[in-house]
Order: C-alpha cells, then structure tokens, then sequence
C-alpha cells in the first residue's frame, strides 16, 4: 500500500491566508462583483499548475503577487455529466460518471473547476515554503445554488421589504474561488461593500465599519485568526436588527426586521447550551465570537460556519409557542455543537464525514439530554435506531467510512450498493446524509457505552486542546493539520487517552455496513426452571443485514428482579439455557423488584407458571440491531405497564398491535392514563389502542376508546362532555389533548365509518375550544383538531349517479359539517393567522382527503393557489403534497410537469428540495407500470436536469437523481426504447407499411363485416364498475392463442413498437390504427391476431391460461382517436347505435387503464378485492366514480364498497 | 287625552264607546237606520257634556247639603236647576219597544305588573299573628340587587359563550367571503355554500406567520408567567396539589385554577373573539 493519500496533503501547496472581498452587491440583479485573494505556499518549487475551486462564477483576471496576470482555464464536468455517453439514460452508468465527475474537481484529489497556469515569467516566485499571493477577480450573476437573494416582491425600497441575501450549504466555491475543502484551513480577511442601510454578517470578528467616500455604502471589515476551510465560509448581508445576548456578550444574533420580540424569546437559552458544551468538553468555545442570523427561506433549520450559524427565520418563536421550542431549542444547540466540531476541528477526507457530523450530533444528543430529560433522549436513539435500520434494509448496508477497508473481517461489502456514488458528499443523497448523521450518532453512542463517557469526552478534549493549540500557531509551524480530524487519529486518540484500542470496533461498526437482526423465542423448561432461549440471525442475507459475532446482552424480568446475562454470539443460530433466579409459584404478596430498583406490585393472574416476566435483548441499545421477540402477549403487556425504560414500552406497543384483546386494550387505556408515563409513550398507545379498538370491534362493548380517558382528562367539572377552558401549563396533557382526538377520529365502527359519536365529539372540541384563559398558542392543538376530522372521513357511499358531478347539496350530513367546520376555520385564518398558518396547512390536507374518499371533486386548483410563491412555506409544502397526491392518482402530464417545473425553478430552495422529496417519497407512479405520466418526455426532462442543468445545486440533483431512481430503477427507463431498436422499428415501420395498405383494405372489409354481426349479438358485455377489472377479466377469459414471442429482450417490453416487430411471413398481423377494440365476445376475429409461439407477457406470468398479444395492445391512446370516430359515424345509421356507444366509451377507457395495468399481477375479478388495493393506493374515489360512464353500474357500486 | 297614561284613555274609551251605543239606541228607537258618522259623534259629544253638566251639578248640590255622596235628589235638583223637566222620565225609562244596551262587559282589570319580585318571601315568625299581611319582598327591607343575578350554569355559559363566539366567527367569514375573490370546492359555478377565501400572496410572507394574531397575548404578563411557572417546578408537591385542585373543582370557577397568578385582565374582547 503507498503511503496514505489524505486530503490536506494531496496539493502541492498549503493554504495560509485569504482575502475575499465582495463588493457590488446588487439585489436588483442579484449578482456580485468580487475579489479574492489566495497567499500560498508551494510544498515544492515547480508548481506549475494551481488548481482552485470556481462554479458558476465569472472570473475576469488571475494575477499573481499582484504582478504577473496568469493564464487559466475553466473546467466544469458538472456542466454535462454523461457527456461521453450522451444517449445513455440508466442510472448504473450516470452513476460512475457522476462520481468521476466530482473527483474530477476534487480538491482531495488536488483538482479543481479553475485550473491557474504560472507563466514563465513568474516563475521565479514559486519556491518551497515562500508565500504566493493569487489574486482573482469575479463576478457572480444570478446564482443557482450556494448564495441565496430574498427579494420579495411588492412595493417599497428594498429595505422595507426585508430584502436580504446569504449563502447556504458548504460549497464555497459556488460564490468565490478558493480551495472548497474541509481539510485546508487558513486565516481569512474577509469584506463586504453594503448599501448603507444594511448590516453583513460573516465569519470571525468584526474589525471595522467604513463608509466609503460616497457615504452611501459601507464596508464591513471581518478577520478570522484561527484557521477556518473555505466551506466553513458564509456570509449573510441584510437589514438586520441586533440583539446582544444577555447573558454572553461574546454572542450576537441578528434577524430581519420587526421579530425582535420573537427572537429575543427563542434564543433566552443559548447561553446554556455554551455552558454545558464547554463544561461537558471542559474546554473552551474555541472562538472569539459567535454570531446566529436568522433569515428567510433557507434550506436547512440550521447550518453552522465558522463562528456564526445561519438558521431559518421560521425557527423563531414568541414565549406562547410550545411545539416550536423544542425544535428550534435543539437545532440552535446542534448548531453550536458543530462549531467544535465541524468548524474548528474538520475532516481530513470526506470519509470522516461520520465523525464531522456524528460528534456534534452526539454532543448535541448529551445537551437534549439535559435539556428535555432521558426518556426524550432514549425514545429518541431508539427513533434514530428505527430509521436506520429500515433505510439499510432498503437500501443497503450503509458504511460510515467506506474508504479503507475493515482491516480484518473479510466481510468487504460490494461497491455499489447504493445507486449513487457514497465516497464524494456532492453525489450522495440527500436523505442518505441524514440518515448517515444518525448512524454516526449512534455509533458514537455505541463507542461510549463502549469506553465510557467521560473517556470519549476526553478523547474529544484533548482533539480539541490540541487543535487550540495549533490553531494559535502560524502556517510555517506545520501544525494546522491538527486541526483535522479522521477516522485513523480518532482511533489513535481513543488508544492513546484509554489505552484501549478500538480499531476491531471501527472496522465493525464503521468500516463494515449494515446492522445485526435477531430474532429470539423463549421456552420456559419447568423441570429445571430455566429458560431455553433461541436467538437466530435468519435474515443475514438479506439486505442491509449482516451477521453480528459478539457479546450480547440478555435482560429477564423475573418475579425476583432483573437479571442481565451477556450471550456470545458466535452463530446464526444461538441457544442457551439460563437457569431462573425465582421459583415458579406464585408468591403474590410480594412486591416485584424492577430494575431501577423500585418494588411494586403487579397482578400476575395472567401469567402461566414461567417465573419470567418478559425479556428483553440488548436494551441500551449498544448494537445496531433490530430485534424480533417472540413472546406472549401478556408479557408484552407486563412489559408495557411495568417496565421503566421508554424503548422497552415502546417496542411493547408495537408488539401489541398484533393482540387485539381486552386485557391488550387495559394495558393500553391503563397506560394513557398513567402519569408517570413519558408522554410521547402515552401518545403511541392511544394510536395503538386505535387499533386495536378497530381490531375488536365486533366485541367492543360501551363508549369509543379513549373517549372517557379524555372526559375525565378534559372534560370540565360540572359539564364532561363540555370540554375545560384550554390550560395548557401542564405539557404532558397538552400533548395527550393534541394526540387523543386524533387517534379516536381513527376508530371505525362494523361497517367501517368513524362512529357518529366520535363525530360529533369532534365536532364539539371546535366548538366549545375556548383559549382566552391560557398562556399559551392553541394553533396546534386547532391544527390537530382538523388533523382528527380529516381522519375521520373514509370513502364516500354515493348514491349517486357514478357519472354525475358532486355538488354542496348531494354532500352527506356529516361530510356537510365537516366541510362546514373546514372552511370555516380556513376561511377564519385568512383574517386572524395563526403561527405558522399550522390550520391552513392541516384544512389543506383534509381537503385533500375529502377528495381522496369522493366527497369532493378531486380539483387541484386550491392546492395550486397556496402553492404560489408568497405564501408560508408551511403551507406552499402542505399545497405541494396534496398536489403530488392529486398527480398521482388524477393527474395529466401537465399537471406532473408543471411539478417539475417548480422543482426546477421555484425562487425558494427550500420548497424546490422539500417538493423534490415529496416526490421521492410519494412517487407520481410506479416503476414499469406503464403509467400514463411514465413517458419518455419526463424521462428526457429528469435526465437533462441531473446531467447538466443541476450543475450548481448539487442537493437538488441528488434529489432529482433519487426520483429518477425511484421513477426508473438503474436501468433505463422502460419508457425510453434503446436508440437502435427503435432505428431497427422504424426500417421495419416502412417494410411493413406497404403491406400493411394492402391488408388494411382487407380489414376494413373484414371490420364492417364483423361489426354488423357483433351489433346482432349484441350481448350485454360484463360490465363492472371499474374499468381494469373488466379488462382482466375479459383478458383472462378470452380464448386467446398465443403469439409469437417479440424479439426484443423482456425488459425492455417497449409500449408501440413490439407489434410491428413480428415476423415478416406472420401475414395475419396487423398494426392497422382503427382496428375495433378488444371485447373479446366472440372467438371470430381471434386467428387473425395469433399465432403458434407462445410466451407470457411479463407481468402476466402465472395467469390461467394463455395470455395473448393482441396488436395494438399497447398502443397510446392517440393512435385510436381517429378510428372510434371513424366508425361511430358509420353506427349512427344503425339501429342500435346508442347501445354501441355506450359499449365504445367503455372500452375506450379500459384501453387507457389497460396501459396502466398490463403488468400488474393477474388478480381474480373479484371488485372487492379490488377495491382493498383501491384502498390501499388512496386513490381518488371520485376520479373513478366519475369516469366511469355505464349507468347499470349503479346498483352495483354501494353493494362494491363493502363497508 | 294625555299620552302618558294608558289606562284612563281605555277607560274614558269604555265610556265613550257606552255612550255611543246609548245614543245609536236612542236614533234607532227614534227610527233612523243610519247616521254619518260625524252627526253620531256630535249626538255623543253632547250628551257626554249633558252628563257632565248634570254630574257636576248634583256634585254641588250634595256638598252644599254636607255630604260627600250624591244621592238621587241630588241628581234631581241639577235637572230642575238646568231647567229640564223630570216628569215623565219614569215611563220613558219603562217603555215599550226599548231597546236593551247589554251591560258592557267587566274589563279583565290589567294585571299590575308584579314588583320586582327578589328572593323568596320570608314567613312571618310566629310572634307576627297569622291575619296580618304577609312580609313584602325582601329586597324591600333586606337590600335591593341592582342587577340581574346572572345565569350560574357552567353549561350555559359555556354553550353560549361558544355559540356566541362561532356566531359572529360564521358571520365575520362569510361577509369576507361575500365580499372578496374564493376558492370553489365544486365544479359548479355557483360557490355560495361553501366559500374558501382565496389566498393572496403576501411578502415577505413570514412576518404574518410568525407573529400571528389570532391570539392577543400580553407578553409581559406571560413573561411574568413564565418566570412563576418555572420557579414552581422547583417545587413539585405544590404543583402538584395545584393541578389535582384543578381538576376536582374543573372548569366551575375558572380564576381560581390559577392562583399562581394575579389575573390580569387581558384585553378580553378580542381574545374571546379570536379564541378559537
């Protein structure tokens, strides 16, 4: 192995000072002049080449020590991604292009966008360890990514409008030419020339304000003394007020105008999370200053830079807001956990991305932890754990440090998991960081449990001390690369502060992917009174799971206490016998010992004679794992009720969705009632207890669940069912008061419709909510309350006509007062807005819903008029769901790309990458089902975006790359035919079409010849009420012979041409436009579109019988438009001619729901099941209610619905 | 004819209209069939002051001999006195053919408005002997409330403050649905039933979010609040009997659930408003 390649030794150059100086800054044109400029010193003396760092810039002149103007060249291969396979549209291959793409520019890599060449004739200023100053002037116009301008529209000056402009993400290079590394600091100069009434916030301590001579600017003069990376850069310029904190003058927080008050009650507790950092870390906040700006649209909560963080201005939050302090509370406190490290200690690699942002992560876990108490930061580890396992298991082990191999287990993961490049941050996904930051979280977890707390908060101190240390130094003592971290010193620091070397652990858990899954039985051996307990590791090859060889911790409750016992796990398969402390007889009067010590006493009726009370694997959560328990349910319920530790609860409640009994619904009811409880518990138990209300329903005997829990709650004195006067000084019943309705509005009763007394119980909270007596904000209590009536609402029961247009009046009562209470309190927030409009963002998605169920016309036109820019974000993204919801199930290609649109252009980055993830995560169709948005065009559009015009919003494109993914797999689009084949289908097009002229005259005889005798048939056709069941079950039932076999490969099933591939000397195919559609009634036309090869159609495999091809069969529905026409005109003279139409619409609309569901598996036509799965997608019931025309389906369509 | 009180003027009208009758008797006796109402009116008038006359005069006579009663004599002289012969007067009234004016009917005497009756009338103690009057209201010699005792029903005034409150809540949106551009739910053009207000974008839209004015807080008060609050945590067995007091005595008197603070009272109307 040759010596180790890092990323601060890889140039030929370090980095010592820097001077950037930004000077016309317009808004108007959003654009910036400047000027940087870069002193550095050559490790050699024949640098012939400088590679920098530049995007989207204009670079005017590069000038060497202010003398000798250097020639350079501008290279950015972000500009065009695949452009050596432009035709390529998979995944797979963008995939490798896109990483070579980002090394291409990698300053690790001592490459870059701006290549500099020293001319001859400065030559003579290069040599080792002498100082090179390059200067670089720019300018910046309209920037796409990394610098953001907030000129709102209206009237006014710019000032009055809150004009304002930052810089976002950690690409410094998208707004100034500079070394965008983490592992190249330097000292920094920084200046910023303002309008006069505006106020620049940047890095490091301000030295100075100068007008200039004019009077009408002013220059902010900055200077950074301890070493900071490009990338830890920021500035934001605006007509900021600012607040000095109280309690440390050294900090500053500055927000836009008129939120003083606000933002003077969000930051009251900054000052603790600087004392509990530096106390924890016993170090001091290694900086002079600190500084929080909080501006408008940003795209992230927080992201923290060099002495400063820039946080959304929607963190803010007057003292009457309860659910915004804990977020804003922890995404400060994060914040200023990054600036140790993150900002004042880097990374050295991207591979020690884990430990940047782990340790601050972790840091800022042990701050929650005294902030918002243990059960919060346990229930959150244990949320963390959750996330991280289901998004390995859908996407793969995830590796922290996939750089060096584990040095000993063999176990070497294949590279490509992912399908995207995981060793550059520029082509990871979006959401694959964030779930990263958690596993780091946890690792480090796991490490502390591992050496012990205070040993790794030494390990972090003396990172940090030696680092202070350093950072003091000059350039020319070399020891600023101690200001870097990485993965091998970190190692190296555990060893040399414990003595203990975790290099086994780091290759486990860091180098490794994936987490262990256990599943474990118990059988309780009463001759020798021990347990046989069986933990099997089933599952390890599936993905993102992996074997786990090691100790693991057992913890049994048994009626004499707690017992822990470590097993060795060496095998997929472990057995042991552990001998049980207590005997089996029931000694009742005895009080049990937990394991906190505490003694109470427990009802053990329900226990068999096994003396164990439940049994628990791994509970510190010192693996990643995820555990699958086997034991009876009222162990989970002993669990639930008596086990002290909230993830144990937690995991009992999931168990026990799955026991839907009464002594399940008591645990349950006991636990909500229970104060001792943590709330978030409470809150999952009364969803549980939803559940399992709705699983017995059929024995559920008295009022809704939950209903007296919260009379007696809530309700006031003298009045129950009248609810008290809001209070909401007690957080642990705001939050049960919140949570409550909301589950009791998920009860259905036998004929699946919430009870009309949970309605009406609803609907008298709206009613009698009185907040005048309270200290606090009711929005989101208001906002939960139309979350409840939304969930209440399940599919109409229309008796209707299907056809007929839904109207206010053919409404059911019910849905009357709810839309009623709706639009009330939507239209009540246009004149009186709550914080956060949190009732406009909820009225929305219950309107969605009611048109989900049919009870209103899927009509997208509100969700687009509070999509518009200028409304709250909140609501914009609330409108943006609802509208990819809508183009999911209704929606037109307009509709979809008008989406995109705005994924594209949209003025505030936060909704271009929030909507970008809705519609990852809600995607506007399946992959390769043939969807009628699935089209080559949206194809074309997505792969333009990621392959160049994303060259600058490197989040965006991973988030386009993670649609397209999700759009169309790795492979290319089904959608896409491959140019040759479809070169290949075009020769073939025109052989064919000669004969196809003779045929058609043949056909067009044969047509009317046949349509005359089906009109004398004319059998009523099976009719149901959805289209794609008829289709099924006409094609299942059609006599149909099989045909021959496409000569193209089975995955690229292509929708138009496989018909004209077929053999030449195949005379009775036909690709004729207008043939009849296919109502297979009568075998008579069958020879002509059949042959003798067989295959299934792919998606067909395993129907009954042999499933034909039919020509035409995938034709769009352009090519038919012309000949239903053609022949309608011809039936108008007949007899029948209504009857046909009727027949025609029909089949019409089965062609299009037939493109959409040729590959679904073959399902029996039965419409209910059906229906379950119409269910399941939440589609619109109205959209297929409306479309469909028959009108015999009426009488079918209620008896259909099944509730 | 004085306006102010009602019931001479019905009285008077009783009388009037006797009169009235009497002379419409006496013309159809006399053999007309009709009169204009005018003449009518004019026959009345002039009996009504006959009456007068002769009622003022018997007055006197009856005083002049010391009495405070007139007696027939009276009556008697004043006729003489006017120069009216009263022979014959027996056989007219017993005439033949005379009509009869019933007796008008006993006007329901108009019930006097009941005194503000308050509190329940005490019984007399037992040295009161029974045949006296009872004991007038108590407010007649206890005190007098000079309000109304409002309704104490905690249902009450809940159900009315929130009807209230969603009255003029319903009211307020539907004017401002009336009056601006709205959304339509419907497919159909008419968009009475249920109006959403169209959105209008504002900018910078943050400022009305994140100072929302749903609610009007007095800040100072929730500051002060907040700071009580916090420093009782320190003190949970306190807190503790506080929020069990709370919920025993519910929402029946709401002020004394919050004994931590001095109530000031906040600019309530809009707040009741808005509450919700």
């Amino acid at each position: 192995m040759k010596k180790e390649r890092t990323g601060d030794n890889c140039r030929p150059f370090k980095l010592a000072h820097q001077i950037l100086s930004l000077t016309g800054i317009s808004f108007e044109r959003r654009s910036v002049i400047g000027f940087v400029e870069l002193t550095i010193v050559p490790l050699t003396d024949n640098l012939r080449y400088i590679r920098l760092n530049a995007k989207q810039c204009r670079i005017y002149r590069v000038c060497l020590n202010d003398q000798y103007e250097a020639n350079f060249q501008y290279f950015d291969p972000f500009l065009d991604i695949c452009q050596s396979d432009p035709n390529t549209r998979s995944l797979e291959v963008f995939s490798q292009y896109h990483l070579s793409a980002a090394q291409k520019i990698d300053p690790d890599h001592n490459s870059g966008e701006l290549h500099i060449q020293v001319p001859d004739d400065a030559a003579h200023l290069v040599g080792e360890g002498r100082g090179l100053r390059i200067g670089i002037e720019f300018s910046l116009e309209s920037p796409q990514g990394g610098m953001h301008f907030v000129v709102p529209e209206g009237e006014g000056t710019l000032t009055e409008k809150s004009a304002h402009m930052f810089t976002y993400g950690h690409s410094a290079r998208l707004w100034f030419p500079c070394v965008d590394s983490f592992a190249e600091p330097c000292t920094w100069k920084l200046e910023f020339t303002v309008d006069e009434a505006l106020t620049a916030v940047s890095c490091g301590e301000m030295l100075d304000v100068v007008y200039t001579p004019d009077h009408r600017r002013k220059t902010f003069h900055y200077v950074v003394n301890t070493p900071a990376c490009a990338p830890n850069i920021a500035v934001a310029i605006g007509p900021f007020e600012t607040y000095v904190d109280p309690h440390m003058n050294e900090v500053t927080h500055y927000c836009l105008p008129n939120l003083m008050q606000i933002l003077k009650n969000t930051v009251r507790y900054l000052h603790e999370a600087f004392e509990f950092y530096e106390e924890t870390l016993s170090t001091r906040y290694p900086y002079p200053c600190y500084k929080q700006v909080f501006v408008d649209e940003t795209e992230d909560d927080s992201t923290a830079y060099t002495t400063m963080s820039i946080l959304s201005t929607h963190l803010l939050h007057s003292i009457a807001i309860i659910d915004q302090t804990y977020i804003s509370r922890k995404a400060m406190a994060q914040a200023v956990a990054e600036q140790f490290f993150g900002c004042f200690i880097t990374m050295q690699n991207w591979s020690d991305l884990w430990l940047a942002k782990g340790i601050p992560e972790y840091l800022c876990g042990l701050y929650s932890k005294k902030c918002f108490g243990n059960n919060e930061y346990r229930y959150l580890v244990h949320q963390e754990l959750q996330e991280v396992v289901a998004y390995e298991e859908q996407y793969g082990g995830m590796v922290l440090d996939p750089w060096q191999p584990p040095a000993s287990g063999a176990r070497v993961e294949s590279k490509d998991v992912y399908y995207f490049p995981v060793r550059n941050v520029h082509t990871m996904s979006p959401r694959y960081v964030e779930v990263m930051r958690k596993k780091s979280h946890l690792v480090l977890r796991m490490l502390e449990q591992r050496i012990g707390q205070e040993l790794l908060l030494q390990v972090f101190n003396k990172q940090l001390s030696l680092a202070t240390n350093a950072a003091n130094t000059k350039i020319g003592s070399g020891f600023w690369g101690q200001l870097l971290l990485s993965t091998n010193l970190f190692v190296k620091a555990i060893f040399t502060v414990t003595g203990k070397d975790m290099a086994v652990f780091v290759d486990q858990w860091v180098r490794t992917g994936g987490h262990a899954k256990f599943q474990l039985t118990s059988v309780f051996n009463r001759k020798r009174n021990t347990i046989e307990l069986e933990i099997r590791q089933d599952s390890v090859h599936e993905r993102g799971i992996r074997k786990y060889v090691g100790p693991l911790l057992v913890q049994l409750q048994e009626l004499d206490g707690t017992f822990k016992h470590t097993l060795q796990i060496e095998n997929t398969v472990v057995k042991a016998d552990i001998t049980c402390h207590s005997k089996s007889r029931r000694n009742k009067k005895k009080k049990i010992p937990l394991c906190t010590g505490e003694e109470v006493d427990m009802d053990l009726s329900a226990m068999d004679d096994s003396p164990v009370l439940w049994i628990r694997l791994d509970p510190e959560m010192s693996l990643l794992r995820s555990t699958v328990i086997s034991q009876p349910d009222y162990q989970w319920q002993y669990q639930l009720r008596h086990e002290r530790d909230v993830t144990a609860q937690s995991e009992a409640i999931d168990a026990l969705h799955n026991y839907p009994e009464p002594a399940t619904r008591k645990a349950l009811t006991d636990t909500i009632e229970n104060e001792q409880t943590y709330y978030k518990i409470r809150c999952r138990a009364a969803h549980c207890l939803t559940k399992v209300a709705n699983a017995m329903i059929s024995s559920w005997a008295g009022p809704p669940a939950m209903l007296t829990i919260f009379r007696k709650m809530f309700g006031s004195f003298a009045a129950p069912h009248i609810i008290k006067q809001n209070n909401f000084d007690n957080l642990q019943h705001y939050f049960l008061q919140k949570t409550i309705p909301v589950a009791m509005a998920g009860l259905r009763n036998i004929h699946g419709i919430c009870p009309p007394e949970v309605v009406r119980f609803l609907l008298d909270l709206f009613k009698y909510n009185d907040n005048s007596k309270n200290h606090f904000s009711d929005n989101y209590y208001k906002a939960a309350l139309v979350d409840a009536l939304a969930a209440t609402i399940t599919p109409v029961i229309s008796v209707l006509q299907p056809g007929a247009p839904i109207t206010a009046d053919s409404l059911s009562a019910d849905t009357k007062l709810v839309l009623e209470e709706i639009t009330r309190v939507l239209n009540l927030e246009k004149v009186l807005p709550c914080y956060k409009n949190t009732v406009t963002v909820s009225c929305l998605r219950a309107i969605r819903r009611l048109q989900q169920c049919g009870h209103l016309p899927s009509i997208p036109a509100v969700f687009r008029a509070y999509a518009q820019y200028g409304q709250y974000i909140d609501v914009r993204l609330a409108a943006f769901e609802c509208l990819v919801d809508f183009v999911r199930v209704d929606g037109k290609p307009e509709d979809l790309s008008s989406l995109l649109t705005a994924v594209e252009n949209d003025p505030d980055p936060g909704v271009r990458h929030g909507l970008a993830r809705l519609l990852v995560s809600m995607p506007p169709f399946e992959r390769a089902q043939r969807h009628r948005l699935d089209t080559e065009a949206v194809v074309h559009r997505l792969w333009n975006q990621i392959n160049s015009q994303l060259s600058n919003d490197a989040r965006l494109r991973c988030d386009l790359v993670d649609l397209y993914y999700t759009l169309y797999g790795l492979k290319r689009p089904i959608c896409v035919p491959l140019p040759e084949i479809q070169a290949m289908m075009k020769q073939m097009h025109n052989k064919e079409r000669e004969r196809l002229e003779r045929e058609r005259e043949r056909m067009e005889r044969d047509r009317e010849k046949r349509d005359r005798e089906r009109e004398l048939e004319a059998k009523p056709v099976i009719k149901q009420e959805i289209d794609e069941v008829s289709v099924k079950y006409e094609m299942d039932v059609a006599p149909m012979e099989p045909l021959p076999k496409p000569e193209v490969p089975r995955d690229d099933n292509l929708p138009i041409p496989i018909a004209s591939i077929k053999e030449e000397d195949n005379v009775d195919v036909t690709t004729v436009p207008d043939l009849p559609v296919r109502v297979y009634s009568s075998d008579y036309s069958k020879r002509e579109f059949v042959s003798d090869n067989a295959v299934p159609l792919p998606g067909m495999s395993g129907s009954l019988g042999p499933v034909g091809f039919e020509p035409g069969m995938f034709r769009h529905d352009k090519d038919d438009l012309g000949a239903p026409k053609a022949k309608k005109k011809k039936k108008d003279k007949k007899k029948h001619k209504h009857k046909h139409k009727h027949k025609h619409s029909n089949k019409d609309k089965s062609k299009e729901h037939k493109d959409k569901d040729k590959s679904l598996p073959p399902r029996p036509p039965s419409s209910t099941e059906h229906l379950k799965i119409k269910e399941e997608t939440r589609e619109t019931l109205s959209s297929f209610s409306s479309s469909q025309s028959p009108s015999e389906d009426i009488a079918s369509m209620p008896s259909n619905m099944s509730f | 004819m004085t306006e102010n009180t009602e019931k001479p003027e019905s009285s008077c009208d009783a009388r009037r209209r006797i009169l009235n009758i009497a002379v419409s008797t006496v013309l159809l006796e006399t053999g007309f069939e009709s009169s204009d109402r005018i003449a009518l009116e004019t026959l009345t008038e002039v009996i009504q002051c006959f009456f007068t006359e002769v009622g003022n005069s018997a007055k006197s006579y009856c005083e002049l001999t010391g009495r405070t009663e007139p007696v027939l004599g009276d009556v008697m002289m004043a006729l003489i006195n006017m120069g009216i012969s009263v022979q014959g007067i027996e056989q007219y009234a017993a005439r033949p053919k005379r009509h009869v004016i019933q007796p008008p009917q006993q006007a329901s005497v108009p019930r006097t408005p009941a005194m503000l009756s308050a509190g329940s009338k005490a019984k007399p103690p037992p040295h009161i002997p029974f045949h006296l009057p009872p004991l007038p209201d108590p407010h007649a010699y206890i005190r007098t409330p000079t309000h109304k005792q409002p309704v104490t029903e905690y249902e009450a005034i809940r159900e009315k403050a929130a009807s209230q409150k969603k009255d003029i809540e319903r009211a307020l949106t539907k004017f401002l649905a009336k009056t601006s551009e709205t959304h339509n739910l419907f497919n159909t053009d008419d968009n009475q039933v249920y109006p959403l207000i169209a959105c209008k974008p504002t900018f910078p839209p943050y400022l009305s979010c994140l100072l929302p004015t749903d609610q009007v807080f007095d800040f100072d008060e929730l500051e002060y609040h907040f700071q009580v609050a916090n420093r009782t945590e320190d003190l949970p067995a306190d807190k503790k009997d506080q929020s069990d007091n709370e919920g025993d005595n519910g929402g029946d008197n709401e002020n004394s659930s919050q004994p931590e603070i001095i109530d000031i009272p906040m600019s309530s109307p809009e707040r009741l408003k808005s509450g919700g």
